[in-house]
């Protein structure tokens, strides 16, 4: 009744209306064009653009650069008009990227295979009787690519539209909600009504461990998390089951995704599927500061943005870089940022005579630690720097334990014996991107999985991209790529460079050797004959040439490459066991037993781990979220931390408190600010002050003495028992517990 | 002569025309509150814990903070500024706790002449203030 039958009526042949005239002033007749009703209509009454218009330049998406690897084989097509040379095997989606046309996607990702299967990147291309993929598409000189014509509007609303269909209304309570491919590829693409009024089918969620968050109704199938997880991270844990509307993923039997690369799958879902299970329900993304910062639970420096609301990191999401981690980082990286909340030291403490601590002020804390100070001798004092440390708190350390008459200022995992005369030995030569170019890799004693999950990506890269081989000399592990155990000790090691071994000839005949040496070597007794026989090897095979240095040194921590550039070397094995003071500086690995009874020990750091037991005088300091510091990541890369939160309670910044005790005990050090400690690193490690570059090793093994002393026979040993748990900030982080309790491989 | 205001009359204080006036102000501001000490410590039982002697001190201290300015009507708006703070102390608008950690030495005002920050640097004081300097 009522309006249905008056709009019914307006539709009606025109003859009944025409005699009831005023009344249907509020009749609003239909009219349509030829032009709506239909899109290839549209595209033949479009106006021709007129010819020879000059078009303002355009630049690539997100400012990327095109590398043309053969100047000659550069193609030209047209992307809406406008001429642009891309090289031979680029797809029509990478030439309209060159063109700065961002074309819609949900399945294509950069950095994995190409699936078409969303068909999203649907575009329309001249003489073709339908859309193309353009993520799968080859482009071919003279190709026309229209990317806004009606028809590629309509194929975009078409898909989002069937996208929708089974996707559930899950928007408010979806953690991607704000940061959603879906909505802004919805929003801008998608029409505005859908047509759908059937019941949505929904699925069951799998459990993928206690980090990745599963709502599998959400999921739009684009296969992103399986080919991520077979290709970048090298487990075939995922895949599609079933077909058509069925299908879902999943890992089929009841596996956890015990992969250190698991995490990435979080950013690479479009779609809140797979979302982190620590930060569900924590926040939005648009409460969040984001601020782009430097990893340091691994030597590797990889970039992240740490996301805080507040005083409080909420998450940490990888960043760009090209050379180091790619777009990736690993579970240590992603999920240990809670371990920030616990245990935190916030005011200076001193330990009772009853043996408990009791919370000091700065002044009394530091005028106690300085009266002490002074009643040692020189050479009793020794200062270790942790694994977290910075170099501006490890430059400030050693200069103020030189100042007071004393060498023994070293930092974590650098044994006695390890010198840092020779940069090569100590850093990663072929830098992190140059191990794409190795054919044949040898693991001498390191395990990248665990000890630096980014640098095995990279190999895991090299391997599936060029077939490349690798084989280790360790104890037996996991690797995510074939490789090849060839023992377990130094005696293998030997075999090869006596050339007995079959896998020289393998050696020989590669183009691009690397050998990659774990600085877990370094702890041994036997170090000098082992890596005496490793040079030998890299000699014999022509690994360290002008154009590519093979020889590699893989770091376990952070601060080992600034430490050793600084000067912070053990240089007598009883410096310990004679000290009277020790100056703790986050080092927490160091072996508390063998610090004497009676010495004097201050713990400088942020959290109350392993060290802090024995201290005497606690001094809290700030955590690398909370400091501007700089590091230098094993293939010599420096970078450096920004703040993100403030300092928890009453802490300071490391460098400020040994500067400060060093005023309190009449050590004059001749700069109060952080332009002061920088011009100090300049002159005494110039690569330091220079961020975000690298400095190569200037010479190679040929200045290494002669070694006299024999290889012993222990095998290696791993130098990580628990990938969840290296440093103080994992160990007191709740996720990492649980992920060490389930994820590990027992 | 302008008459010296008392603790009763809150108006609108006139503008001192010149330094010399601001000055006559600021004595006369002085004499009032050490007048009131008496009155002051009667309220807030400070016989035992500090002598009016102190107070006057403390009170000519926060005065001479100040003995820098020179523009009269700075002056003015300080000694507006003291006179609500006296008045506030009188009307028992505070409580002991207020007193004692604001005027009584050895607590609030002096860190001036202590011993402990005679001799150290900027960065030192700086250090034990806070972190982000």
């Amino acid at each position: 009744m009522g309006v249905g039958i008056l709009a019914s009526r307006a539709i009606r042949p025109a003859s009944r209306l025409l005699r009831s005239q005023p009344s249907n002033l509020f009749l609003r007749t239909i009219v349509s064009k030829p032009e709506l009703q239909s899109p290839e209509a549209a595209a033949v009454s479009q106006p021709e653009p007129p010819k020879n218009q000059i078009l303002p330049p355009r630049n690539p998406v997100g400012g990327a650069r095109v590398h043309f690897t053969n100047a000659e084989d550069a193609i030209e097509v047209f992307v809406d008009g406008y001429a642009v040379k891309v090289p031979k095997g680029f797809t029509v989606l990478q030439a309209c990227e060159v063109a700065g046309v961002d074309i819609p996607r949900f399945c294509y990702h950069s950095r994995l295979s190409i699936a078409g299967n969303c068909r999203m990147c649907l575009v329309e291309v001249e003489k073709s009787p339908k859309p193309v993929a353009s993520c799968a598409m080859p482009a071919l000189p003279g190709m026309k690519i229209k990317t806004d014509t009606p028809i590629a509007k309509k194929a975009r609303e078409g898909v989002m539209e069937f996208l929708l269909m089974n996707h559930p209304l899950d928007c408010p309570i979806c953690d991607q909600g704000g940061e959603c491919d879906l909505q802004d590829q919805s929003m801008a693409f998608g029409s505005d009504r859908g047509r759908f009024t059937e019941m949505k089918r929904s699925v069951v969620d799998k459990n993928l461990g206690p980090l990745v968050k599963t709502v599998m109704t959400r999921c739009i199938q684009c296969t992103r998390c399986v080919r991520f997880a077979s290709e970048v991270a090298g487990v075939q844990d995922l895949g599609m089951l079933g077909r058509g509307s069925g299908e879902e993923i999943g890992t089929y039997v009841e596996k956890l995704m015990t992969s250190e690369l698991s995490g990435n799958v979080i950013d690479i879902c479009p779609v809140g599927a797979l979302t982190s299970k620590p930060f569900a329900f924590k926040a939005r993304n648009w409460e969040l500061k984001g601020t782009e910062t430097i990893d340091v639970s691994d030597a590797v420096g990889s970039n992240i943005r740490v996301d805080s609301r507040g005083p409080e990191v909420m998450r940490i999401i990888p960043r760009l870089n090209e050379d180091i981690n790619e777009e990736w980082i690993s579970d240590k990286t992603r999920f240990s940022y809670d371990g920030l909340k616990r245990q935190r030291l916030s005011d200076p403490m001193i330990r009772d005579s009853d043996g408990r601590f009791k919370v000091v002020s700065w002044r009394d804390a530091l005028a106690v630690v300085g009266d002490i100070i002074h009643q040692v001798k020189s050479d009793e004092i020794v200062g270790i720097a942790g694994q977290l440390s910075d170099a501006e708190s490890m430059m400030v350390l050693k200069d103020f334990v030189n100042r007071m008459g004393s060498d023994n200022v070293w930092c974590e995992g650098t044994a006695v014996g390890v010198d840092a005369d020779l940069r090569y030995s100590y850093l990663m030569n072929s830098s992190i991107s140059g191990l794409e170019n190795a054919d044949v890799f040898l693991l001498v004693g390191t395990q990248p999985r665990v000890e630096a999950a980014m640098v095995n990506a990279r190999i895991c890269k090299t391997v599936r991209a060029s077939n490349a081989k690798v084989a280790y000399i360790g104890p037996p592990a996991d690797f995510n790529y074939d490789c090849k155990h060839l023992g377990t000790g130094p005696d293998t090691l030997k075999e090869i460079a006596e050339g007995r071994h079959p896998f020289c000839s393998a050696l020989k005949n590669a183009k691009n050797p690397a050998i990659i040496v774990g600085a877990g070597l370094f702890n041994r007794t036997d170090k000098d004959a082992i890596l005496a026989a490793v040079e030998s090897i890299a000699q014999a095979n022509n690994v360290v040439r002008p154009d590519w240095n093979g020889l590699n040194y893989l770091l376990l921590y952070a601060a080992q490459a600034a430490a050793l550039d600084l000067g912070l070397i053990q240089q007598s094995a009883k410096a310990l066991e004679s000290a009277r003071f020790v100056y703790l500086m986050g080092a927490d690995d160091v072996d508390v037993d063998k610090i004497p009874k009676d010495a004097f020990v201050v713990y400088q750091g942020h959290h109350g781990d392993k060290a802090v037991y024995r201290a005497n005088v606690i001094l809290p300091a700030s955590a690398f979220t909370e400091k501007e510091g700089t590091y230098e990541n094993t293939e010599g890369f420096t970078q450096q931390t920004v703040p993100a939160v403030p300092t928890v309670g009453d802490a300071r910044d490391d460098w400020k408190i040994v500067r400060a005790l060093s005023e309190v005990s009449g050590v004059n050090l001749p700069y109060n600010s952080i332009e002061g400690v920088r011009s100090r690193i300049k002159s005494v490690a110039p690569n330091l002050v220079h961020t975000d570059e690298r400095e190569p090793a200037a010479f190679g093994p040929s200045l290494k003495p002669e070694c006299k002393e024999t290889m012993s026979t222990t095998p290696f040993k791993p130098v990580v028992e628990n990938f969840y748990m290296t440093n103080a900030i994992t160990r007191a982080s709740k996720i990492m517990a649980q992920c060490s309790a389930v994820l590990l491989k027992k | 002569m302008a008459a010296p205001f008392t603790l009763r009359k809150i108006g609108v204080p006139p503008n001192s025309a010149n330094l010399t006036e601001a000055r006559r102000r600021v004595f006369d501001f002085f004499r009032a509150a050490c007048r009131s000490i008496p009155t002051i410590m009667d309220i807030y039982n400070l016989q035992d814990v500090v002598a009016p002697s102190q107070l006057r001190f403390a009170i000519s201290s926060q005065i001479r903070n100040n003995a820098h300015v020179t523009d009269p009507k700075v002056i003015d708006l300080l000694l507006f500024k003291g006179m609500e703070e006296l008045t506030d102390i009188v009307d028992h608008a505070k409580q002991r706790h207020h007193i004692i950690g604001q005027y009584v030495v050895g607590e609030g005002l002096v860190q001036n002449t202590g011993s402990k920050d005679q001799g150290k640097s900027d960065f030192l004081k700086n250090f034990y203030t806070s972190n982000y300097f």
